[in-house]
């Protein structure tokens, strides 16, 4: 649609695209205009005036910064006339603007303390001083509004509601009354969810021009004293790029990156969950448990210790009974040794991380039927997409930034089907919520096909073309008319055929799903639903579309990458593919096993029964996350050996022998790889305190003393090794994924990495494959003993286990305690209070949690957060999907009684 | 409805009620009857007697003989600029619309009417309404509208429920809504009150208040016409503006221009009102002299005594004009050029009681509670411009103080968002273009000439002219005025409580004021 | 008169309140809400309803509307206070307004508010104790030529002076 155009400004010629604004043009001549208000990502709405301009003919000065160019427009931007109009409005703001630079945390760093200065506004010039705007809104865990240094430039207000889409702030009240107000998260009401409070997100604090929205901390620091680093956030699978502000080796604040994977946005997490790091109970030196308690010890003597320890068992039991659990907060490098270690160092192939309490099934669904088990498209696609399917993901709270994408896009237009138990916040603005019971997917999404295609709704040329079994496919779902669908997920009729329709006319749809899918006794076949859905529609190798797994942790998507998995090794080369094995014998100079290893629970399970002798846990506290916790703590506690790695002396490192003191992301170098299968880097911000170690130093140095070659002087070197063995990353270096990273596969050093799977088919298995399921339901249902289903998940503010989330006071002091959401029936039924503490208990255990009334849950369901130790997982069920050992975190049965 | 049926019940209803039409409702020989011509004669609530006056006729010889084209042509040729204050060609701006090929766009009329001050839209909203439907249908199929809203100001509710009345007896007679005139053009209209702002007028904030926002006002361009309501294309006219429409298009472009001047041709309607004998609403051709107007039509003075002083034209974006003006024409670029501007039609006349820097002021605090608030300039600058001249009538100014008022003038006019912010200062600009002298009279004697300034004001002291016609001691509120009837009287200054009602009232001005400093 | 005199009035007490909030007002508004879902924009109208109704738009009108409307809460009280028409306090059973535009402005209105603020001992823009008056800000009431001009209620009262204010006001008492 674009037309070239040729403007002058300030008597340079530039020829541009005529979409462009002025002020764009003079950036490309690197003619600075000052700004604002003006943000790239926002509809210009020219309310600072700082950008104005003189364009020969117009009447007025131009506001450069929404203004577009017209060919042949000449424009001037530092005229007398515009220099003195910039002057008087900074004059003005100035007289209505404290004079306190000299105590203001944002001096250095502010738009209006350095444009006074370039464009000499003179103090005394300044009229009275006004002070219509003078109150401070303190009540946020996370920031403060001071109103007095607010300018109204309105960016604020903007990007909540274009961009974060909460809508929380807003200007009140008009002339010059006008100010900012915010609507804060207040959860003394009861029942009802309000959507548009404030989230925390902090995007307007990260952008404010000024110093009226900053974050609440207790560091002192110059924003001249301070480094910045970019990294990657250390929390969740979306990835987002932010820099570490750094002063004194202390992180001092986090500033998000524009353009990339979030493009600026945050939630609360990557915005001011950063102060875990500098955390007093960071583990500082290595423990050694002796007669029950633990003393501080050396590294050497650490060392020695688990050598000896290795030696020992190897001797006595061999080497499966050796386990070993990676993280999925570690690094690639990390990651890709942990695997070499159990791999080639132990000699066994047990070693898995908490993918499989999380993914498992999607890399087994996924891989069986399409050939692949990531996310087939990318973030940045969801712009395109007509209709979404989100179904067993709450994406506001787990994949915040995703889930902010999906609402803009929404917003513009786009159909969105949300499938979950809870009225989630996208089930607000859903064209369909489906409330189905936990555990129905299946029938759902039979339901669904049975609909599509009695309604001739499905993709016939791409089924024909690209896959197999659509009969044997169309013999289940014959059975499961929309009536037999709805009674079973116990939903309308109406509202699956509604959602049917929506699914498959789209002409882009995509499937957004996570543990709402794979954490079942039948994960797997949950996740083959979906990809039997999206293959009769269409909509895989095609930009946004697709089945989308969104990965959880900030790196299980590498995790799973570097092998650290029982059955592949890097790359999801299978353990017992000979060629395989041979060319990673050759590298590490070892013969390795062609055994498939134990899973994550089966680990557990032969540890209880003392198969499993030594574990090396890293990063990872399965005392917490794993189902049945009664049963974890008597696996661990079975163990002759256990060595914990961690940055906190977690629940699991409690039960440990040696405890190994580890950096955090801000200590080390590295790669994460994002849901999108998008490999970044993380860089060293601060150096370690204390005694710690990267976990990458403390792997090489096991593998050297267990004779193995490990000589990596850097976290690059691993990589290098790695990307030469795992053909999906052998085109990446760190010089390539730089700036923005790249996705994998990258087979070469010249392939662009890929946006999305599948553009040329299913190469891998040659055609997609339909997959017949039934639905089968959980394992464990609701009797009169436990008369509810207890589905389990998360919260925003809390992250797993949250030994990092609990140490950042304002996430603490937002989610406090263990908490139960009962439907207002439920509640009423079994005389609940809201807030009162109850106990929880199923046939494994119990719990104390506090009521919250809500009407976002169905009848006879409730909800747990799993981040509490003897929470939810006191509870669940620890039954496991045959096909990939997931368990089923997704639905237990339990009662409630009074404390 | 049909044409037939359009004349059946024109030759009906003349038949019952024609000769009451018959009526010269004008108040002098200088005024035309183009726009109200149908005010006060006809039943507002009664389709048959505005098609009686040949409503509805020029909507079906538009629909069924004209392209949209050879519509705007006509409007075009006719000259006809926008009455909302603009003056903006109102064929050229339709022709924008047309040209934008967006499938859904939008018709606004704009009956905001917040000049304070200015009541000619309020007229015909209350009096005519269906010429404001028919102008709109007209417009809508000239642009290509499907769409049509009237935002109406909150204060006029009889405005709006007459504009309903008439709405629902269109649709009813298959005047609105589908296949109108059995033709198929389909166009319907839905009122929108406003909620007591004033610069909701201005088109952009319209458009978000009727969105249902903060009736902030939005950059342009891009102008409405490309991006308006609901980011489509859409047209807002003033009511006046389409009330013009329909004659022009029954009676031609040639018609038109017989009224007039060359680039303002037709009529205009002023609310006339302040220290003038007749007020009230008049419509003249314009190329008028505002001489004739006040002098004439206005009868001058309401006090034989007062001594014309001003005309404010254009309300709170507009100006003042004197003596000097009084020979001048009345159209669009005349007043432009004299400093002031048409506005959409207030005129209040002020005499010598009148303190042009207290009338400064007072533009300033309605600006200063009207200004939106979005952008920089306009938000703070017009409360300083306040500020600036709340210290000179209080006499605490210095002569630098009017500089940086200047200066703050011109920033606010030339980098303010809107146009209410763009023509906020004109009232000071224009004051002190035409007053300085009074306004250094308050910074450096501290005097206020016209005795408004109460801070300036020392004591009311009677003169030798007192014609002892007591009426000053019998509006007295404290009773401190002593004297007999045909006597000189005097005020007591120990319980005078300067209201300054003597000085208001008595017929020969005999009460002087004193300075503060004096 | 200036304003600051009357400061410390306290209008309304909570009885008042739960006069405002019956359950048949929300009935009407929850009809009048589902017309105007039927409209594009509805905020603005569910508001002039809702003010219509209750006599004010309170926080927790607004907070009803946010949910009915699944509208932000921020710019439903961002659009209240952005419009004088909406009140967030309940108002007197009379609104007197004396024009303050400019043609009534010239001709002395000023004196007429002085005057009414003094004889009900309420600030300009405020609520008398006994919620009988709203001194409501006004301008232009589009009758200029009667300047000034004085509106009670629906009743405007045209050419006022300051002697006849006390008397138009007992007509209300
Ligand atoms: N704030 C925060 N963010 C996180 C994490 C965190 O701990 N905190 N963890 C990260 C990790 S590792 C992961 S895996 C992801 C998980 O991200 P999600 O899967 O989005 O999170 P969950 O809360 O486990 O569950 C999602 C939804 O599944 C619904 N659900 C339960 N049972 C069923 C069912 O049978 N069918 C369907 N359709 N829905 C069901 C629940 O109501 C819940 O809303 O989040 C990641 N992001
Ligand atoms: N009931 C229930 N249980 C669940 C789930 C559920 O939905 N319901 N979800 C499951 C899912 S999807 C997941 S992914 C698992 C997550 O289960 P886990 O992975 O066990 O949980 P985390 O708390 O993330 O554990 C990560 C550990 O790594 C540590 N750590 C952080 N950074 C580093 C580092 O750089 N180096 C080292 N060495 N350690 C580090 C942290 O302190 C923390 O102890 O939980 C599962 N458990
Ligand atoms: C502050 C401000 C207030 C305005 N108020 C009105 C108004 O009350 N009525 C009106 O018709 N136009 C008003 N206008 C002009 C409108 O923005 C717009 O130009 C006009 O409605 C266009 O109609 P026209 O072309 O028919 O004149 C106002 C403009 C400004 C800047
Ligand atoms: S916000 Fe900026 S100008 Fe204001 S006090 Fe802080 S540094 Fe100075
Ligand atoms: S708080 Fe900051 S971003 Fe928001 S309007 Fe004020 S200055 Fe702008
Ligand atoms: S922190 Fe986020 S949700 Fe809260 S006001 Fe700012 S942008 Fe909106
Ligand atoms: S969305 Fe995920 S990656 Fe982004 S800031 Fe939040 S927790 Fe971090
Ligand atoms: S000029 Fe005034 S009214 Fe217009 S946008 Fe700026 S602040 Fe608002
Ligand atoms: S940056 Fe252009 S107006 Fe604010
Ligand atoms: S100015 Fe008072 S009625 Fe118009
Ligand atoms: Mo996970």
């Amino acid at each position: 649609m674009s037309n070239k155009v040729k403007i002058l400004i300030n008597n340079m010629s530039v020829e541009i695209d005529n979409d462009l604004t002025i002020l764009e043009a003079a950036r490309l001549l690197n003619i600075d205009i000052p700004t604002f208000c003006h943000d790239d990502r926002l509809n210009p709405t020219g309310s600072c005036r700082m950008c104005v301009v003189e364009v020969e003919g117009a009447r007025n000065l131009m506001t450069a910064c929404s203004t577009k160019v017209r060919d042949g427009m000449v424009v001037r931007t530092n005229t007398k006339n515009v220099v003195e109009t910039r002057k008087g409005i900074l004059e003005l703001m100035w007289a209505n603007h404290p004079n306190e630079c000299l105590v203001c945390e944002k001096s250095g760093e502010c738009k209006l303390q350095d444009y006074s200065y370039q464009y000499n506004v003179n103090p005394d010039s300044i009229f009275k001083p006004l002070n219509s705007r003078d109150f401070i809104d303190n009540s946020n865990e996370f920031y403060t509004f001071d109103s007095r240094k607010c300018i109204l430039c309105g960016k604020c207000v903007q990007i909540c509601s274009e961009l974060q889409m909460t809508s929380a702030i807003g200007f009140d009240e008009r002339g010059i009354d006008t100010h900012i107000k915010i609507k804060q998260h207040d959860d003394s009401i009861d029942g009802v969810i309000d959507l548009y409070k404030c989230v925390s997100c902090g995007n307007c604090v990260n952008n404010c021009p000024v110093g009226a929205l900053m974050p609440k901390t207790k560091d002192k620091y110059r924003n001249w004293e301070v480094d910045k680093i970019k990294t990657t956030c250390p929390y969740c699978g979306v990835g987002c790029q932010f820099n570490l502000v750094v002063k004194d080796n202390k992180v001092v604040r986090v500033e998000p990156v524009k353009g990339g994977t979030n493009d600026g946005l945050l939630c609360v997490k990557g915005s001011f969950g950063y102060k875990f790091i500098n955390h007093p109970d960071r583990l500082k030196q290595p423990l050694i448990k002796k007669d029950g308690v633990f003393v501080e010890s050396t590294w050497e003597e650490a060392m020695d210790l688990i050598v000896k320890k290795i030696n020992e068992t190897k001797a006595k039991h061999g080497p499966n009974a050796f386990s070993g659990l990676s993280s999925a907060k570690c690094t690639n490098e990390e990651n890709y040794l942990m695997q070499k270690l159990v791999r080639a160092g132990f000699g066994t192939n047990n070693v898995d991380h908490c993918a499989r309490l999380c993914h498992a099934s999607t890399v087994a669904g996924l891989a069986t039927t399409l050939g692949s088990g990531a996310m087939t498209n990318s973030i940045s696609e969801i712009g395109g997409t007509d209709t979404f399917l989100v179904i067993g993901s709450n994406t506001t709270e787990t994949h915040p930034v995703i889930g902010v994408m999906i609402k803009q896009r929404v917003k513009k237009g786009a159909k969105l089907i949300v499938a979950d138990p809870r009225k989630i916040e996208l089930a607000n603005m859903a064209n369909v919520h489906l409330q189905i019971k936990p555990g129905t997917n299946v029938a759902l999404a039979n339901g669904l096909m049975n609909v599509i295609y009695n309604e001739g709704l499905y993709d016939k040329e791409f089924i024909n073309k690209n896959t197999n079994n659509l009969e044997d496919l169309l013999e289940v779902i014959k059975e499961y008319t929309p009536e037999k669908a709805a009674e079973i997920c116990g939903v309308s009729k109406e509202d699956i055929v509604k959602a049917a329709r929506l699914y498959a006319s789209a002409d882009r749809a995509a499937i957004y799903y996570a543990m709402g899918i794979t954490q079942h006794s039948s994960g797997t076949n949950h996740v083959k639903s979906m990809a039997n859905l999206a293959l009769m529609t269409g909509n895989v190798g095609k930009e946004s579309t697709g089945i989308n797994p969104l990965r959880g942790q900030n790196n299980v998507q590498g995790a799973c990458d570097m092998g650290a998995l029982p059955d592949v090794l890097p790359g999801y080369q299978k353990v017992f593919d000979d060629a395989v094995a041979k060319k990673y014998e050759k590298a590490w100079g070892v013969s390795l096993s062609r055994e498939v290893g134990h899973t994550l629970p089966i680990m557990m399970n032969e540890a209880s029964s003392q198969d499993i002798k030594f574990m090396y846990i890293m990063g990872e506290n399965p005392v917490v996350s794993d189902p049945d916790t009664n049963h974890i703590k008597k696996a661990l506690t079975n163990l002759d050996f256990l060595v914990v790695q961690d940055i906190f002396l977690t629940q699991t490192a409690e039960f440990a022998d040696v405890v190994l003191p580890a950096a955090s992301y801000a200590e080390k170098d590295g790669t994460f790889t994002n849901t999108e299968r998008r490999v970044q880097r993380i860089r060293k911000a601060v150096t370690i305190k204390g005694n710690a170690r990267s976990d990458w130093e403390i792997l090489s140095e096991l593998l050297t003393r267990l004779g193995l070659e490990a000589n990596y002087n850097n976290a690059e070197d691993i990589f290098k090794e790695m990307a030469s063995l795992t053909p999906i990353y052998a085109g990446l270096d760190y010089d390539r994924i730089d700036d923005n990273g790249m996705q994998w596969p990258c087979p070469t050093s010249n392939h662009p990495g890929t946006k999305y799977l599948y553009k040329d088919g299913f190469t891998k298995l040659g055609k997609a494959i339909f997959t017949p399921i039934e639905h089968l339901g959980p394992q464990e249902l609701p009797d009169s003993e436990y008369p509810l289903i207890l589905t389990t998940g998360r919260t925003l503010y809390h992250f797993h286990t949250k030994t990092m989330t609990d140490r950042v006071e304002g996430l603490k002091a937002t989610v406090p305690d263990n908490f139960i959401q009962v439907s207002p029936d439920t509640a009423k039924q079994y005389q609940l209070k809201h807030n009162e503490f109850i106990t929880v208990s199923s046939r494994r255990g119990s719990s104390v949690a506090k009521v919250q009334i809500t009407d976002t849950i169905d009848d006879g369901v409730v909800f747990m957060p799993f981040h509490f130790a003897d929470g939810a997982n006191m509870l669940t069920n620890p039954a496991l999907d045959d096909i990939c050992n997931i368990p089923e975190f997704k639905v237990c049965a339990v009662k409630v009684n009074k404390c | 409805m049909n044409l037939t049926e359009l004349e059946k019940i024109k030759s009906d209803t003349l038949e019952t009620v024609g000769n009451k039409f018959d009526k010269d409702l004008r108040g002098h020989d200088k005024e035309v009857r183009v726009v109200l011509r149908n005010c006060d004669l006809i039943d507002p609530e009664n389709i048959n007697e505005y098609i009686a006056r040949d409503g509805y006729f020029s909507l079906n010889k538009v629909l069924t003989k004209l392209t949209s084209k050879e519509v705007i042509d006509i409007v075009k040729e006719s000259g006809l600029r926008g009455r909302g204050g603009g003056g903006f060609s109102t064929g050229t701006k339709w022709q924008f619309a047309l040209n934008n090929e967006s499938e859904q766009k939008y018709l606004i009329c704009n009956a905001d009417e917040g000049d304070p001050g200015a009541f000619m839209d309020r007229s015909v909203l209350e009096k005519d309404p269906h010429v404001i439907i028919e102008g709109m249908a007209i417009a809508a199929y000239a642009i290509g509208a499907k769409y049509g809203y009237i935002y109406v100001r909150a204060e006029y509710p009889l405005a709006a429920k007459r504009m309903q009345i008439a709405i629902n007896s269109a649709r009813k007679n298959g005047l609105l809504g589908q296949n109108i005139l059995e033709t198929d053009f389909n166009f319907d209209i839905d009122i929108r009150l406003g909620a007591g702002a004033f610069v909701c007028g201005e088109e952009t904030a319209l458009i978000s208040s009727i969105e249902g926002d903060r009736g902030m006002s939005r950059n342009k361009p891009p102008f409405p016409a490309e991006k308006g309501l609901w980011q489509k294309p859409t047209i807002i006219n003033n009511v006046e503006t389409l009330a013009n429409i329909p004659q022009i298009i029954n009676n031609g472009a040639k018609w038109f221009r017989g009224y007039g001047t060359d680039k303002s041709p037709g009529t205009k309607v002023f609310a006339l009102a302040g220290k003038v004998k007749n007020s009230g609403l008049i419509e003249v051709p314009m190329g008028i002299t505002l001489g004739e107007i006040i002098n004439e039509i206005g009868g001058g003075m309401a006090k034989k005594q007062r001594k014309f002083k001003a005309v404010l034209t254009g309300g709170p974006s507009g100006g003042c004009l004197t003596e000097k003006d009084l020979n001048a024409s009345v159209d669009f670029d005349t007043l432009i050029e004299l400093g002031s501007m048409m506005g959409s039609g207030g005129m209040i006349v002020l005499d010598d009681h009148n303190c042009m820097v207290d009338i400064a002021k007072f533009y300033l605090d309605f600006i200063v509670d009207e200004s939106c608030g979005k952008c920089t300039p306009c938000r703070e600058g017009t409360m300083h411009m306040y500020n600036l001249l709340d210290k000179i009538t209080s006499g605490q100014a210095e002569l630098k103080d009017l500089e940086k008022l200047e200066e703050l003038a011109r920033l606010v006019k030339k980098a303010s968002l809107c146009g209410l912010g763009q023509t906020a200062p004109n009232p000071v600009l224009s004051t002190l273009n035409n007053f300085r002298d009074e306004y250094v009279a308050h910074i450096v004697d501290k005097k206020c000439e016209s005795s408004v300034c109460k801070d300036l004001i020392n004591k009311y002291e009677i003169t030798n002219s007192c014609i002892g016609c007591r009426i000053c001691a019998k509006k007295c509120p404290t009773n401190c005025i002593g004297g007999e009837l045909k006597g000189l009287h005097v005020i007591n200054q120990d319980e005078c409580i300067k209201c300054g009602t003597c000085f208001e009232v008595c017929p020969v001005d005999a009460i002087i004021t004193e300075g503060v400093l004096n | 008169m200036t304003v600051e005199s009357f400061e410390g009035n306290n209008f309304y007490e909570d009885d008042r309140m739960k006069e405002i909030y019956t359950n048949e007002k929300f009935k009407v508004l929850d009809e009048c809400i589902e017309k105007n879902k039927l409209k594009p924009g509805p905020l603005m109208p569910t508001l002039q309803d809702a003010q219509r109704i209750f006599g004010c738009v309170s926080e927790e009108i607004q907070e009803y509307i946010s949910k009915a409307l699944n509208e932000s809460y921020s710019k439903i009280s961002g659009v209240v206070s952005f419009y004088t028409m909406f009140s967030t306090k309940p108002r007197g059973k009379h609104i007197v307004g004396v024009c303050t535009g400019t043609a009534c402005y010239v001709k002395g209105s000023q004196k007429l508010v002085d005057k009414v603020c003094e004889i009900l001992k309420t600030p300009y823009g405020q609520t008398t104790k006994d919620g009988l008056f709203t001194i409501a800000p006004t301008r232009c009431l589009g009758d200029c030529g009667k300047a000034p001009v004085v509106m009670i209620d629906e009743d405007q009262y045209g050419h006022v002076t300051v002697d006849q204010i006390e008397k138009i006001l007992k007509k209300y008492k």
